[in-house]
């Protein structure tokens, strides 16, 4: 077996290493988002576990790439889920606390942003 | 090979989200559900364009990521204020 066909099996073996990692992350973001008994701690499965998993598995993906081309486009996808996973987390949580929204336990209610008064406590 | 699997395993998880989609209790949810979903079917694009070889699938991966940006934002600003097109000052309030 020639050098090339070494570096092959090496590529392959670690990519599916990454992508079994990925998968696991994103299992179980998937089902803490089925699970969870509340908005804020389904943004909290959904938005740490799925987004590390997306890109852990892109990153096997880019790995297992057949081209040079396709790898480096897998690593800018990858980029760009680990830079708009959490800005989309913090727009959901946002709005749904400033609709009113209260977490189904724990004492905090702060005030609304926007709102004159504090809002009711839940 | 691994790249089937991968597409195999994001497509698990994908049923799951379908199933918070339809389930969940208030709109945040589901938006979340839907935000979810999207990522998922760009994971999906890309593992198969890796396993076909083809670069082109991955590029449809990157618009279509970027448009569940634009589409998330419009949509919770929808929810958010109940139109499009907010007034830039805040109605005083008696």
């Amino acid at each position: 077996m020639d050098a090339g066909g070494v570096i092959d099996v090496f590529r392959l073996g670690l990519s599916g290493l990454v992508i079994a990692a990925g998968l696991v992350l994103i299992a179980g973001g998937a089902l803490g988002l089925l699970r969870f008994p509340d908005l804020y701690t389904r943004l909290h499965a959904a938005n740490v576990a799925d987004v590390v998993g997306s890109v852990v598995v892109v990153l096997g993906l880019a790995i297992a790439a057949p081209e040079w081309g396709i790898a480096l486009k897998l690593l800018l996808l990858a980029a760009l889920l680990i830079a708009i996973g959490p800005t989309l987390a913090h727009l959901v949580a946002q709005t749904a606390h400033a609709a009113g929204l209260a977490p189904i336990s724990g004492q905090y209610a702060a005030p609304r942003p926007g709102a004159t008064r504090p809002s009711t406590p839940p | 090979m691994t790249a089937l699997a991968a597409a195999i395993g994001v497509g698990i998880a994908l049923l799951l989200c379908v199933v918070r989609l339809f389930v969940g209790p208030t709109l945040y949810d589901r938006t979340l559900a839907a935000n979810g979903m999207m990522i998922k079917i760009a994971i999906l694009v890309a593992a198969a364009g890796v396993v076909a070889g083809r670069g082109v699938y991955v590029d449809v991966a990157l618009a279509f990521v970027l448009a569940c940006v634009v589409v998330n934002v419009a949509v919770l600003k929808f929810f958010r204020s109940r139109t499009l097109q907010a007034p830039l000052a805040r109605a005083e309030d008696q």
